[in-house]
């Protein structure tokens, strides 16, 4: 990063951080969610930009967050973020083994295999006792949309130093290098597995954190919407927009879609699936690597530019 | 176990196979000719199992006149997608596949959005033949009967167009060897657009016979998608035989479990079996690499 993006990223995250608590709730809400998605998006695109598996159920370590959470505060009494932490390392433990298991798989097979997986655990949430079957569970009420905001902030900001590190280190790099050929990777001496997994734990803890943060925000979790596969859809969409595999494309497609989300969400379900899906297939036409790339080569010819004329 | 039981579940089992199967042959030849794995296809399926049920609603229309009308509705629909979006994908993204996955994906969405719109998002089914045959200590649906039955044939026919006709050697050719098939001067582009065409007008078809069975709704593609897919890797993907084996396997899966625990825990179990073929072996329980 140059000294005025890092100058420019310092300010807009002193906003993010001081507005809030003088917003009113819907306007803070609406932040709220901008934030989750965009952290959301930072995790896909770890797994899948990066390392090029395509997960559509990395919402399966979100809803493992927000059940972890709700068990530990309804029944450890613990305090909500100590539940949400708990979630972060429960969906970083599964995601050791299943990451081992599931990364043999390629392509489709990986795809298909994390979309059942989110489809298997909705499965269990909806037919155990512990989990509170398909009513799911209930939280204490309270007004805890300010804490969970900062929460979910601090975890998006990390997804972006996160990404930051790897887009500019010998791990990045070896995660590119298996994404473009991993037999070739594996013969320069990368340790594809390892190199994998990390990927895929990185990928699995946010998530568990941010469900954590939106069971408390929720105040209930059930079945259906901790495991909504559409979360996968909205966040794999907005990285597309920005640009997969970039540093700057979660952050540029989660903020330029997730307030028409917020509004059609709830609103207009069948509107909200045919424009994200609709997104998809026709960014993957027009625009398939999204818009964070075609900026950096504008600001590249521009720079171009104006070292001509200096000459 | 009583003997009994045990027959009634395989019977029941083996005959919603059969559906699944059919389901499974349509994502099979759009793979086979371009290796793609359509993650749309459980939403042509359940899109014309709503409008089966539907027609049935309103007009008393039986399923095996809808069958016809739906497949020649996915066929024109099959073919404009191919034309206007998957054919437009870019080739110069390091993989292509990675690509139509991303692109299926939304399509899929996208169809489950379009048919909340057209269908609500109400559960439906279609009460036509709920008679049973007695056979011994069995029972047989009339319903899981027809739908067995009638999937037969449209396999049949599918087996038949592939063997015999000019556009289904076409398509074994490109699905072999592109590079030989170009340089006999099959016109790949077009045999491209008929494949996706015909895998979607079979899934749709497939669906009109899928809601005899199971009450479905638009959320319920998902699940199709997960099972079809299933069943060609068991079979190994690209293996016609394979298939009907594969399939036979997840409608007994979808049958005990159904039995045992509950329909939802069913809907699951064609995953699980997936899964852990998957990892024990990569190829598909009869060989060919897939994974």
């Amino acid at each position: 990063m140059s000294g005025r993006a890092l100058v420019i990223s310092i300010i807009v995250v002193a906003v993010l951080a001081a507005v809030p608590p003088f917003l009113n709730g819907y306007a803070r809400s609406l932040l709220y969610i901008t934030v989750l998605y965009v952290a959301l998006a930072y995790a896909w695109n770890v797994i899948s930009g990066y390392a090029g598996y395509l997960s559509f159920g990395q919402v399966t370590f979100f809803g493992l967050g927000a059940y972890t959470t709700a068990i530990a505060v309804i029944r450890a009494h613990l305090p909500w973020w100590e539940g949400a932490l708990l979630g972060g390392l429960v969906s970083a433990a599964l995601a050791v083994p299943l990451g081992y298991l599931m990364l043999r798989l390629r392509g489709a097979f990986f795809a298909l295999g994390m979309l059942g997986m989110a489809q298997t655990l909705q499965v269990v949430a909806n037919s155990w006792q512990l989990t509170g079957g398909g009513s799911g569970l209930f939280l204490p009420p309270g007004s805890n949309a300010l804490p969970v905001y900062y929460w979910t902030l601090v975890i998006g900001l990390l997804g972006f130093a996160t990404t930051l590190f790897i887009d500019r280190s010998a791990f990045g790099l070896r995660l590119q290098a298996l994404r473009e050929d991993e037999q070739v990777a594996s013969t320069l001496g990368v340790h594809v597995t390892t190199t994998k997994v990390w990927a895929f734990v990185i990928s699995a803890i946010m998530p568990g954190l941010l469900g954590g943060g939106y069971a408390w925000y929720l105040t209930y979790v059930e079945p259906v919407s901790a495991f909504a596969t559409r979360i996968d859809l909205q966040a794999v969409a907005m990285t597309i927009l920005g640009g997969i595999g970039t540093l700057w494309g979660p952050l540029i497609g989660g903020v330029l879609m997730s307030q028409v989300s917020e509004i059609l969400a709830a609103q207009y379900p069948q509107a909200y699936l045919m424009i994200f899906g609709g997104l998809v297939v026709v960014l993957l036409v027009l625009l398939p690597r999204g818009i964070a790339p075609a900026i950096s080569a504008a600001l590249e010819r521009r720079r171009a530019r104006a070292a001509q004329v200096q000459r | 176990m009583h003997a009994a039981l045990f027959g009634q579940l395989t019977i029941d089992g083996l005959l919603v196979g059969g559906v699944y199967a059919l389901s499974a042959l349509g994502l099979n030849v759009i793979f086979g000719v371009m290796r793609i794995v359509n993650l749309a296809h459980g939403e042509f399926v359940i899109g014309a199992a709503l409008l089966a049920a539907v027609l049935f609603e309103r007009l008393h229309a039986s399923v095996l006149v809808v069958l016809p009308l739906a497949f020649v509705l996915a066929f024109g629909l099959g073919a404009l997608i191919q034309r206007a979006f998957l054919r437009r994908l870019p080739t110069d993204l390091a993989s292509a596949e990675a690509t139509s996955l991303l692109m299926t994906f939304g399509l899929s969405y996208f169809f489950v959005g379009a048919w909340l719109a057209f269908f609500s998002g109400n559960f439906r089914s279609v009460p036509y033949l709920t008679g049973a045959w007695t056979l011994g200590p069995f029972s047989i649906a009339q319903a899981r009967l027809l739908a067995f039955v009638a999937s037969g044939i449209v396999a049949a026919l599918l087996a038949m167009l592939l063997r015999y006709t000019a556009l289904g050697r076409a398509i074994r050719a490109t699905s072999q060897n592109l590079q030989g098939a170009l340089a006999c001067g099959v016109d790949v582009e077009r045999v491209r657009t008929l494949s996706f065409a015909l895998g979607t007008a079979i899934a749709a078809a497939s669906g009109c016979l899928l809601i005899l069975i199971f009450t479905v709704n638009p959320e319920t593609g998902a699940n199709v998608t997960l099972a079809s897919f299933a069943v060609i890797a068991l079979g190994g993907l690209g293996n016609y035989a394979g298939t009907l084996v594969g399939a036979a396997v997840i409608g007994l899966a979808i049958s005990f479990t159904g039995y045992f625990a509950t329909a939802q825990v069913a809907q699951a179990a064609p995953y699980v079996l997936f899964i852990l073929v998957l990892l024990l072996r990569p190829a598909g329980l009869l060989g060919k690499s897939g994974a």
